[in-house]
């Protein structure tokens, strides 16, 4: 086991350095001076030049990059334009109102998508079943930021419900999650028809299994049969997939923090790219790399301990 | 700062779950701000520099001008005027000297005592000093210095004759004082944590992305501010403001201009929207040194090729009035109309004369849909009379730097589509179109010695027929290179709830030391 974690511990710090080097490129390749955009019109050719010693863009691109490199390994990921705050501050004190969002998506989906996916499978071929079927091909068909849009004019604009902008009141949990439950719903509702098809799928499969029918010929009563011993069973898939969702929810959390105007990691990166803020944009950019490449690294980890065939075909 | 999450309790766990519980069930939500207490407004963007010399998006100089004082500040109404803040009086005694007295009793937060002229002197010549390297210093270039007379009085004394000192340097952030003893304690600059404070309001809170929080100065000698807070929430969206404020999060944003139709027509109940006039420029350039433009008769062409007004109608929505120059209606040197008409046959005439019927041009403009309406409608002109104009959309970094002199595409832009938002002085537009600016703002490198002379006179001459005699000329000038064409100044688009009175400067800017409950 030993083994098998320093080698993915070594994969995952390969993945990293290979994103960082591919975020550096992309990054200075985007048309504009950032110097010029930060400081706007009436910043003289002096202050520019300044500006851009202070970012480094004076040195050559392999000097900045070295730099860069060397500083994200040791934690520094250098200070905001303008501000003059530690990039890393600025990225973390952002994180939490993004996970907050992607973990509101996912409870989102599981809580609509399971039961949904059930209740198709143990109504297999009804009308309900087919119900199921079209609204799951169309939430997953329909994009994260129009749900937003139509959640927000519906619970907010017109029933106002719920609010429309904002992360709640600083320190109050309780209006926090109030402002969560609209743009959590847009993030997560695509990942119900996801959920609902791969639970239904699954389901069908294991209440054709043998320690089902077992069940079923000792007279157990089918609720306990389906709910206790397939949807068990059924379930784990979808723990599989929505550990691939979350790279996703996180490109829909940046929709949903722009509409829902929510502070967040997405939102932060969105405007840093906007004002050429290289280095908030790279910090973000490669914290949330490093976020995911560990959840990952966490999942294969979890797996190898579960089942020995994995770690020995590594 | 605090602390975005901040420390939940086990109380405030309980509560949010339950409002889990409850929230599709709950009655209409409440503003909060009803019992007058509290204002929100939008602003497009989150604050990064606290500092009058250093600012860099308005937002920051409407926070700036809450917590340091300006000598004096812009009337709130439908004309361009001032009113003293932290000064008591303040006159021009000669063309060189202005005296000011300042508000007997305004103190510094933090401890930092009592306000006096060496603040003033502080707070006006690191603005202007070189040194600095303040994008403000140009506020005060005719500054000489400021000459300390009693602990609350002084003059300050100009090099030259400066005309728009009265309009485009004192109200604004140029003339706000800081405490010279807490700025030289921090390091000569703030950023994000203002020190000693001492305005209409204290910046109390600031929540990065999500919100700052003003609350009302009791020490402030003055009239006191409108509201125990302001809470000013950073949306760059315009039309997620407009939905925050009919969803009732807000009681004062700006919309976009396409959305006044809509609002005017079916107004969100309990609000009241507002048309303000725009002092910012829209126009059409072109870039005299690159071909085809470097032909005067084609970039003529293109002159008489454009309907500006279907283009302002179909940009706007019918929204915007036409324009016809950089100067709005209202300042010295406004014009009623341009040199050159539309006429198709003259410019299909000068194109063939020129051989250029068929030739293929690029436009670039922000992605923004207003712009790409215009510029739809540019196309379509241009096609008419045998151009062929190729649409280049560019995000807003991008565009930004096209015509900077070390842009890859310096050398290659053809036309643009732009827009300038300017102060309430005709200086504010003409500057950017200097023979200096060429390489920086002046995309069209529009160079005229005339034009250099002229924006020069009208930086000090002080009859107001004069100025607005130099700067029709100047505009004139601009029509006769054949680089511009002149679309509109568009118009400001204001909502706000019925239960509060906005200060207003007259182009629908907030001011946000004059809102009042109503």
């Amino acid at each position: 086991m030993l083994a098998y974690f320093v080698k993915r511990l070594g994969l995952a710090v390969i993945i990293v350095s290979v994103a960082m080097l591919m975020l550096f490129c992309m990054i200075y390749a985007i048309p504009g001076d950032p110097a010029a955009v930060a400081l706007g019109p009436r910043a003289t050719d002096a202050m520019r030049e300044a500006l851009r010693i202070k970012m480094g863009l004076d040195q050559p691109i392999w000097v900045q990059f070295w730099n860069f490199f060397t500083g994200a390994w040791t934690g520094d990921l250098g200070r905001e334009v303008l501000s003059d705050r530690p990039v890393l501050g600025v990225v973390l004190e952002q994180l939490p109102f993004t996970l907050a969002l992607i973990a509101g998506g996912i409870i989102w989906s599981v809580a609509l998508g399971i039961p949904l996916g059930c209740f198709a499978a143990i109504r297999r071929g009804s009308l309900a079943d087919r119900i199921v079927g079209i609204l799951s091909v169309a939430v997953i068909a329909v994009p994260s930021f129009v749900i937003a849009i139509y959640a927000l004019l519906i619970f907010a604009v017109q029933l106002r419900w719920l609010p429309a902008i904002g992360a709640g009141e600083p320190g109050d949990l309780g209006d926090q999650l109030f402002h969560l439950i609209l743009p959590s719903l847009a993030v997560g509702l695509g990942w119900v028809g996801y959920i609902a098809r791969m639970v239904r799928a699954s389901m069908l499969e294991v209440l054709e299994a043998s320690h089902i029918r077992t069940a079923r010929a000792f007279g157990l009563p089918d609720r306990q049969i389906t709910y206790r011993y397939a949807l068990t069973i059924a379930v784990l898939p979808t723990v599989t997939l929505l550990g691939v969702g979350i790279g996703q929810m996180l490109s829909s959390a940046v929709f949903a923090e722009i509409v829902f105007a929510r502070p967040g990691v997405g939102k932060l990166v969105y405007d840093a790219i906007l004002t050429r803020n290289f280095p908030l944009v790279t910090g973000t950019v490669l914290v949330t790399t490093v976020l995911f490449v560990m959840l990952n690294l966490v999942a294969d980890l979890i797996v190898g301990a579960l089942d020995p065939r994995v770690r020995s075909s590594f | 700062m605090r602390q975005p999450f901040g420390q939940p309790s086990r109380r405030s766990v309980l509560a949010g779950l339950g409002a889990f519980g409850v929230a599709a069930s709950a009655m209409p939500r409440m503003a909060i701000s009803q019992d007058g207490r509290v204002l929100r407004v939008r602003s497009y963007s989150d604050l990064q520099v606290l500092d009058p010399a250093f600012w860099v998006s308005l937002p920051e100089a409407d926070i700036i001008t809450a917590i340091y004082p300006p000598l004096v500040a812009p009337m709130p109404g439908d004309v361009w005027s001032w009113k003293t803040v932290a000064a008591k009086s303040i006159e021009q005694i000669d063309d060189l000297t202005v005296a000011f007295e300042l508000l007997d009793g305004i103190t510094f937060s933090g401890g930092h005592g009592k306000m006096t002229a060496e603040d003033v002197k502080f707070s006006i010549e690191r603005i202007a000093d070189p040194d600095n390297e303040s994008p403000y210093a140009g506020d005060w270039s005719a500054l000489d210095q400021v000459e300390v007379t009693g602990e609350l009085t002084g003059l300050i004394r100009l090099k030259t004759p400066f005309v728009p000192l009265w309009t485009t340097t004192l109200p604004t952030p140029a003339s706000c004082i800081v405490s010279k003893a807490a700025f030289e304690a921090a390091g000569g600059q703030v950023t994000t944590d203002p020190v000693a404070m001492s305005g209409h309001y204290l910046l109390t809170e600031w929540v990065p992305k999500q919100r700052t929080v003003l609350t009302r100065n009791p020490d402030w000698p003055g009239e006191p501010g409108g509201f125990e807070e302001i809470h000013i929430i950073p949306i760059e969206d315009p039309a997620t403001a407009e939905l925050g404020f009919e969803a009732g999060d807000l009681d004062y944003t700006w919309t976009a201009v396409s959305s006044l139709p809509r609002l005017k027509e079916d107004p969100p109940a309990g609000s009241v929207v507002l048309e303000k006039p725009s002092l910012a420029y829209v126009w059409l350039g072109m870039n005299e040194a690159v071909a085809p433009f470097d032909n005067p008769n084609i970039r003529r062409a293109v002159q008489h090729a454009i309907d500006r007004q279907l283009v302002v109608d179909a940009a706007y929505y019918g929204a915007a009035e036409l324009g016809n120059g950089l100067v709005a209606p209202g300042l010295p040197g406004s014009r009623d109309g341009v040199t050159y008409d539309y006429d198709p046959d003259r410019a299909r005439e000068l194109l063939e004369q020129e051989g250029a019927t068929g030739i293929t041009v690029t436009l670039d403009i922000l992605n923004q849909s207003e712009r790409l309406l215009a510029a739809q409608v540019i196309q379509a002109n241009l096609a008419d009379v045998g151009i062929n104009a190729e649409i280049k959309q560019n995000d807003s970094g991008t565009f930004w730097s096209l015509g900077a002199s070390d842009s890859p595409d310096y050398d290659t832009m053809q036309m643009y589509l732009q827009r300038f938002s300017m102060q309430p002085d005709p200086s504010w537009a003409t500057v950017w179109f200097t023979p200096e600016q060429i390489g920086v703002w002046n995309w069209s490198r529009f160079d005229n010695a005339r034009f250099k002379e002229l924006h020069d006179m009208g930086l000090v001459e002080a009859d107001e027929t004069k100025r607005d005699a130099i700067y029709r000329e100047m505009q004139d000038l601009m029509d006769e290179s054949g680089s511009f064409v002149f679309f509109t100044h568009e118009v400001v688009g204001v909502v706000h709830s019925e239960d509060i009175a906005p200060g207003l400067k007259p182009n629908g800017e907030p001011l946000l030391t004059e809102f009042k409950s109503a």
